[in-house]
Order: C-alpha cells, then structure tokens, then sequence
C-alpha cells in the first residue's frame, strides 16, 4: 500500500509505539496516585507469557525469589503436600508444560536492547546510561515549568529550544553534536522514524528497539503512558507524550552513537571495561532478594537448603528455572486458598434479624477488620461495596472553585456535584473568610521560598518560628496535630454543608440518581430488610509528610478519601423523589429508614459519622449508639493492628496507631492492603464470624436477587478488576522491587508532583514504596495472585465470563484464581482455564486419598 | 452514482475496538490526516470470541466502541496499515467501504 508514504509512515509508526508501550504501565501523578496491575496490557497473554515479554522489556523476574519460597517452606508456609498437590494437578502440569514451552533454551530469555546497549555491550562504553541520565533530566526540568512549554508543541519541541544551551549536551556531543541534537526534526513522529533510519533499525525491528526504550525508564515512560492513554485531554500542566519521550531520547541515542563511531578505535573491543551480563533476567542475584532459580530446589544460590523429600525433588528437578518457579507459586497460593475455602466451609452466619444499623463499607481488605468488631458491638450488619457508592462524580466543597475526581479510573466522572453551606450565612462567611486567609499565607510563603532572594530572606526571618514548629512536630507529633486542628477551627471555624443533589442545582437528573442507587443496592443485595440507619463508609487515611498519601486513600474514589462519595449517596438515597422512582423499580425503602454517611480513618481505625446535622431527631440517639459502637470496633481493630507494625519498640507513638499517622518521620504509617490476597463475592454470611486477617476484599453479593446475572458482571468488570489491579501492584512491586517498587522512603525526592525519584535524579520511581511491601529484609506482603472466591451458580458465573473477554483474559491466563458454590449446600469449586471446573479437596486431604489409591 | 447529485467518493472506515483503545485509534485518525471521526460507545455484539457486553455499568474501559472516519481515498491507505498493524495483537473489527459526501472541504 503505501511503503515510503510520509504519511503512512507515521501511521505506522503510532502503532508501533502503542504496540512497544504495552509492557510497561500508566503512572499515575503522585496525587491520584493508585496501585495498577504493571503488565495490565499483556493480559491477553498468559501471565507466564506476559511475565516473559516483561523479562524481555524491563529485565524483571516475575516470580517470588527463591529465597522467599525456602523461608515459606521452612516455617510451613508451603508444604510438601502443597506441592505434590500442585505437581498431581493434571492442570497445573499442563500450564507447567506451557511454561516450560516458554524457557525451552533455544528460546532462552535474552533482554531487548536498544542500539546504544548493543554498542555498550560491544565497546563498554555507557551510552545508553548517559542517555537515560539526560533524558530523565529534561523530563524533570519541564514537567516542573522549568523548561517553558511553547503555545503548541510538547516536550520534544521545547526541549529542541534549550537543549543547545546545555552544557552536559555539549560535553556528552561536542559543540557539533549539540546543535545536531535539535536538527533532527521538528514533529516528534518525524524525528522518531529519522533516528531509527541512522540507527539502522528496521521497520521489523522497531517494536522491540521501542519497546526496550520505554522500558529502560518505566516511570518516565509510564507518566508519558498515562498522559497519552489515561489523563483526561484537558488535564492542566505540561504534557509528556511518549511520542516526545521517545523523540528526545532517540535523539540522543543517534548522535551519541554517531560520535562514537567517529571514535578512533571503532571495532575494537575496549579491554578492562564491564560487560554487561546477558544472562535471564530472573537469574540475577541481587541484594539476596533475588537468588538463582537453577532448577534444582534444595540449592538457592549457595544460601538456603530445602530438604524436599525424595518424591517432590524428583519431579521439581526435571523442571526449568521459569517452570520450577510457576509450581512453586502455585503451591504457594494453594496453600492460602486450602486454609481460606476450609475456613469458609460451613453453615452460613445469617445477620441479626432486625439490626439496629447497616453499615456499608469499602470493599478494601483493611474494612475487614473493622466489620468483624462492629458485628461483635451489638445488632449490625455489615455489607461491602465499592467505595465510591456507584457515583462517578466530581465534587467540590463549596468553599473552593476545585473539584476532584471521585470514581475508579476505570470510569469517567458523569456530573459535578458540589455542596451548599446549610449554617446561617454568618457562620459560613467565617468559614470562608478563614480559608481564604489561611490560602493566602501559603501562596505568600510559597512565593518567598521560591524567591531568588527573598527565600535567604525567609530563612532568616523565619528560623525562630520554624524550630519549635519542628521540634513540636518531632517530639510531639500527636499534640502538634492537635495544636493545628484546633488552630484551625479558630481561624476557619467549619460551617455545616450538605452536598447538592437536587435538580437544578445537581446536575445528575432523578432518572440518574435513581439508576445509580438502584444499581448500587442492588449489586450489593440490599434491596429489603432496610435498618432504621443505613450508613454509607467511605475511608481515607490521614498520614503527614507522605507522598504516597493517596496509594492509602480509596482507589475506588480515584485515590481520595471517600466522604465526599458517602455523603452524596446517602443525600441521594434519602431523597424522597429517589425513593419513588425506587419503588417503582421493586424497592422500597420504608420512611422510617435513614441513610448516613461516615468515612474510616484507616491509619487510625477511627469511624466519624459526618453530616450529623443533617440526621432527623428521631434516629439521633441511634446514630449516638452506633458512634460509640464504632468507636469500640475501631479501638478493638487499632489493637489488634498496632503488634503486626514494625518498630514496637516500647515507645507509644510508634505502637499506636493515631500516634504513627501523626508523625512526620513514620514512614510506615500503616500497612495498607499489604497481604491483600482475594475477593470474596457473596453474601456476608458466608464470611461472618471469620477473621479473614485483613487479606480479603469482601464485596456483599446475592446471587438469589440477581438471576440474570448483571450484578455480578458489575461485580467482576469492575470492582475485581480493581482489586486485581491492587493485588498484582503489590505482587510485581513485592517480587521485583528493584525495577516495580518505588524503593526506600527514606530516599524520595519528589519531582513537579508526578513522582518521586531515588536520592538526586534519574527515573521516576514506579510501584509501591518498599515500606508498603517489606519490614527490614522479610516480605511482609505475599506474593500471590488474586484468588476470586464466588457464591453464585456456576452456570451464571460461565455466562458472565463469556461475555467478557477481559474475565477471559483474567481468568483463563491465570492473572485471577476462580473458586465457586452455588449456595452454602454446595462443595467449593476450582475454576481451570478454559471453563473447567473441579471440586476443591484441600493439599493434604488430596494426598491422603491419593496415597490410598496408590 | 448520479453525477446531478454533486457528491464526492470518500472511503469510510469503522473500527470496532475496546474503550481502553480509543485514544490511540485517534492518534492514527490525526496521524493520517483525518479531520474528525465519531464514536458510538457501549456497543454490543457477536464476534469470534464469543458476545460482547454493550455498555458495562463501572467499567469504560473495557467496553466496546464503534469508531466511524471518513477520509480522501488516497490517504485511507496509510490509515488502513496503521490500524491493520494496531489491530494485529488485540481484539478488533475492521470495515472498509466506499462512502459519497456532499461537502468534501470538511474531509480534506
């Protein structure tokens, strides 16, 4: 068709770069910034075939390290039933098959290079390191303003506009080769198909070439992912592109090359230089946090003997490093879903008859906990649900002209919601006058901080005042943070506000209202038996000085707090033109029920019920008894939570939770969704009563109301996707925390608000911080992929799938476990790819039955 | 075609792809020249993996969109090797037609 077409060139080349950026992943600015699945665009493969493709692209590993499977072994943690369970599995065997397909040695892992790692490799030089060095450089420079973006034009071309003042360019390419930097194009598409021509990178090889590109940088190239793929197309601030990101260091890339192969000496290998290693990604050894698979399982690199018994180290011996690891993995997992499905294997604990409340929380792993307590406080019931409530909103608070997206990412906001202030008109002019002045004096110190002169100024001026300030918070983080709520409400005392759900003023309608609430209760089951108080739960947590501060926030909200959310639904749901529509759709809500909303502090397991003023005088002294029964539960949770944070050291602020989320210093404010290991779709009764450790993410759900099956395509297009996308964070940033975690806290420079970066420079760091994942050199997290665990027909269940290629993808390449019943009569099922389904029989119980045939 | 009806040949192009792809279909539409296109989302349908859900009710992403463009025949052919090359690796329907506009300036 068109070969030396301009125009198809270019075309072609778009989507040979949408191709190379599927192995790495959108990142996220640090204000929204949420846990998503790094291979999330390889899912149409097999995790084995994805996890290789990334071994390829990022030089990951991909699995657990040897190390972290002996220490599991050793305390029991996998067991030789586990695993002989795992090698019996006619399944398991053939996906091992797969795997071993995969690492056939003619097909032997080798990372994608670009050209300047090839010629590295060859002359020792350290081209591409000087490449990724100034390229990270001009990202951090323009995504902080300092580099001024033009009217039109990107990264790519404004970069074009100073690069040939910079004096590391001339000093890397000589005065020639700078200005040569900025000649070799205008349009970044253009410039990208001109360097690969100079590179001799051919038209087939180019997805690789590009691929390994991205890969070499996956933050940078992840925040040009999400700004090209993900961000809304008016999001403020400058934007990087992957194909600028791609154009500039591709630029580098050929005229650093060609100055080197006009180098005397060109086609001699340079001596006493290191070479790099070409080996299998996931035979590196670093920092003992990767150790050598080497097919032989009671030898980990030199470190940690397993004494396998004879029968299992016979099978595992034959096996690839890739495959020896897959069958680890997967005993590792059973063990988890064996001791799980056992747990939940009996009669169902129904609610109380006639609760005095309902509380809806988030279905985060960390409500678990909570649940559990309130449940022992007295006659609640407690659901789970997606913590935005079903509303994709935009809200603001009625004092600012901001507005903040509050729904999964998987959604675009469809209304503005705002709030009106309900105080006399005094009480909110106070408010606003307050905050006005307090904005004010941050713009001002702002301002003078970042003045040339006028921050030496500052720092004269305001040492006095800083030092004790520090001190305070240092010494007494707690009564600091006291100190500044209380100053606070003197300054900007708060008025009381409602949100704005009515027509006109809202701009969802009362068909979108009732739609949205009728799809929230329904898909969480809630569709009679109302309580008097049904009390809607958002959760944020409140941490100081913490840049991942939204990774804890509610991913379901777009990683921020979920009040917001909570108070809008129940605002809707109290309605009573809602509750009209409502009925005429089978629900009826009696006059007698009110709707709440409440937000859970997780760093500190504190449940505030919000809008207070807004609860009719009737349920008032309910909404009190309710408040002191969550105030028991959340003392309960915070106690049982504070032995399992690091660092009990006697001292109260680091064993108590409230005094960790007010300390500045406290780098593990608290552990997240840490152990996160499955989603348990189903009525409460099936898990009531069992303390699930904080692992599971529980999503109420009634197959009985939802016979055909919507509410759980809802349940499993989206709340699960979530989770997994949670879960496989905190796999890959556990397994890999090199390349896929953020790294160590304590390092972190944040850069133009997008990202932190490690120590001075270089990539921006990607994944969840080290603190999230790790207590000193022990993976607090376990690396597990998500088990689903489903009560519903299995019939209902395979329809669902088949009408979803993305629960295919899911389910079939093993990203997401599947285990199922029908009802509590019923024997739990394990789902195989393919739609197969098998009766669950835990390890040992296997190997019993086994050995009696045999 | 009667020639008194003023019109001018064009070729249509419509896509059928995942939500999550939609951004990137519009990079090749831009790449290629294209002056506008429109999407349908939330379509549903039969294809060679089975039925696909129309609108999924918290989930934009991995819905389906059908995605219509028409362009100057000459330049069709660059969009057609960009889109066959996107469409190799994900799920996806092509359709190719000839189509005849009355304001071929919007086109152009």
């Amino acid at each position: 068709m068109s070969g030396d077409d301009p125009v198809a060139a270019r075309v072609r080349l778009l989507a040979q770069v949408e191709e190379a950026a599927r192995s790495i992943a959108p990142l996220w600015p640090l204000s929204t910034a949420i846990a998503v699945n790094p291979l999330w665009d390889l899912r149409q493969m097999s995790f084995h075939q994805a996890v290789r493709q990334a071994q390829q692209v990022l030089g990951i590993s991909g699995y657990p390290s040897w190390a972290l499977f002996a220490q599991a072994y050793a305390r029991g943690r996998v067991t030789a039933e586990d695993l002989r369970a795992v090698i019996d599995g006619g399944s398991r065997a053939a996906a091992s098959r797969d795997v071993q397909a995969w690492d056939e040695p003619e097909l032997g892992i080798r990372r994608w290079q670009t050209a300047a790692e090839r010629h590295d490799d060859i002359f020792g030089s350290e081209v591409a390191a000087s490449v990724d060095r100034e390229v990270a450089k001009w990202c951090a420079a323009y995504l902080a303003g300092i580099v001024p973006a033009g009217p039109t034009g990107g990264f790519h071309a404004a970069w074009r506009t100073v690069v040939v003042f910079d004096p590391s360019a001339r000093s890397l390419a000589g005065g020639a080769g700078r200005k040569r930097l900025a000649e070799l194009g205008t349009d970044p598409e253009d410039t990208i198909l001109t360097c690969l021509d100079l590179l001799g990178i051919g038209d087939e090889d180019r997805v690789p070439e590009l691929a390994r590109h991205l890969g070499r940088m996956p933050g940078w190239a992840g925040h040009a992912k999400w700004r090209s793929r993900w961000a809304a197309p008016d999001h403020p601030g400058p934007s990087l592109h992957l194909v600028d990101y791609l154009a500039v260091r591709l630029c580098y890339e050929a005229v650093l090359l060609a100055n080197e192969a006009a180098r005397p000496g060109l086609g001699t290998r340079r001596t006493g230089k290191r070479r790099r290693a070409r080996t299998a990604p996931h035979a590196r050894s670093e920092g003992g946090t990767h150790a050598l698979y080497d097919g032989h399982p009671d030898r980990a690199g030199g470190a940690v003997v397993v004494d396998l018994p004879d029968d299992v180290r016979r099978h595992l011996g034959g096996l690839s490093a890739t495959a020896l690891a897959d069958v680890w993995l997967a005993a590792y997992e059973a063990h988890f879903r064996d001791r799980l499905l056992a747990a939940l294997d009996r009669p169902p604990l129904e609610p109380p008859p006639c609760p005095e409340a309902q509380v809806v929380f988030c279905i985060d792993v960390r409500s678990e906990a909570l649940r559990h307590q309130l449940e022992a406080c007295g006659p609640y019931e407690t659901l789970g649900f997606a913590g935005f409530f079903a509303l994709p909103i935009r809200f603001g608070p009625w004092w600012s002209d901001e507005a903040t997206d509050l729904c999964p990412v998987l959604l675009r906001p469809s209304a503005r919601l705002g709030e009106r202030a309900v105080s006399s008109t005094g009480a909110a002019e106070r408010e606003l006058t307050g905050r006005q002045a307090v904005a004010a004096s941050h713009r001002a110190f702002d301002a003078t901080r970042k003045g040339a002169l006028s921050q030496f100024l500052l720092a004269e001026a305001g040492g006095m005042v800083a030092g004790p300030v520090v001190l305070a918070k240092t010494l007494a983080p707690s009564w600091y943070q006291a100190v500044r709520r209380w100053a606070h409400q003197v300054i900007a005392p708060a008025a009381a506000a409602a949100v704005d759900v009515d027509p006109p003023a809202s701009a969802m309608s009362d068909d979108e209202q009732a739609l949205l609430a009728e799809a929230a209760l329904t898909t969480m089951g809630l569709t009679r038996r109302f309580a008097p108080l049904v009390v809607l739960c958002g959760h944020g947590s409140t941490t100081e000085n913490n840049p991942y501060a939204s990774s804890l926030d509610c991913g379901a909200c777009g990683g921020n707090r979920g009040g917001p959310s909570a108070r809008a639904a129940a605002a809707i749901l109290n309605r009573q033109a809602i509750r009209a529509l409502l009925a005429e759709r089978g629900i009826t809500i009696p006059a007698t029920s009110v709707f709440l909303a409440a937000e859970h502090d997780t760093a500190t397991d504190t449940v505030t019920v919000l809008d207070t003023h807004l609860v009719p005088q009737d349920h008032a002294e309910g909404v009190a008894t309710l408040q002191s029964a969550l105030d028991r539960a959340g003392a309960a949770t915070a106690a049982g939570r504070a032995p399992l944070l690091p660092g009990t050291d006697g001292r109260h602020r680091v064993t108590d939770p409230a005094g960790r989320a007010a300390d500045w210093a406290q780098v593990r404010p608290e552990w997240g969704l840490a152990r996160n290991a499955a989603l348990i779709a189903a009525p409460r009764s099936v898990s009531a009563g069992v303390s699930l450790g904080s692992r599971c993410f529980l999503h109420s759900y009634d197959a009985v109301t939802d016979p055909d099956g919507v509410a759980l395509e809802t349940i499993l297009t989206a709340p699960m996707v979530v989770a997994h996308w949670i879960n496989a964070q905190y796999y890959f940033s556990t397994v890999d925390p090199d390349i896929l975690s953020a790294g160590d806290k304590t390092a972190h420079n944040i850069v133009a608000g997008v990202g932190v970066v490690q120590g001075a420079g270089g990539d921006l760091r990607v994944g969840l911080p080290l603190q999230s994942l790790y207590d000193g050199d022990r993976a607090y997290h376990e690396p597990v992929r998500l088990l689903l665990v489903v009560e519903a027909p299995e019939m209902l269940l395979e329809a669902v799938i088949a009408r979803n290629p993305v629960l295919q993808d899911l389910f079939d390449g093993q990203w997401v476990h599947v285990a199922a019943r029908e009802d509590g009569h019923d024997h739990w099922k394990i789902r195989r790819a393919g739609g197969t389904w098998v009766r669950w029989t835990p390890a040992g119980a296997r190997t019993e039955e086994d050995a009696a045939r045999g | 075609m009667d020639e008194t009806w003023e019109l001018t040949q064009m070729t249509r192009i419509e896509v059928v792809i995942n939500g999550e792809d939609v951004a990137v279909a519009e990079d090749l539409f831009s790449g290629a020249g294209a002056r506008g296109f429109t999407a349908v989302p939330n379509v549903s349908g039969l294809g060679h993996s089975g039925h696909h859900q129309g609108r999924l009710l918290f989930n934009q992403r991995d819905g389906l969109t059908l995605l219509t463009v028409v362009l100057p025949p000459e330049r069709a052919g660059a969009l057609l090797e960009g889109l066959r090359s996107l469409l190799a690796n994900r799920s996806g329907v092509m359709l190719v037609s000839d189509t005849w506009v009355s304001r071929p300036e919007y086109f152009q």
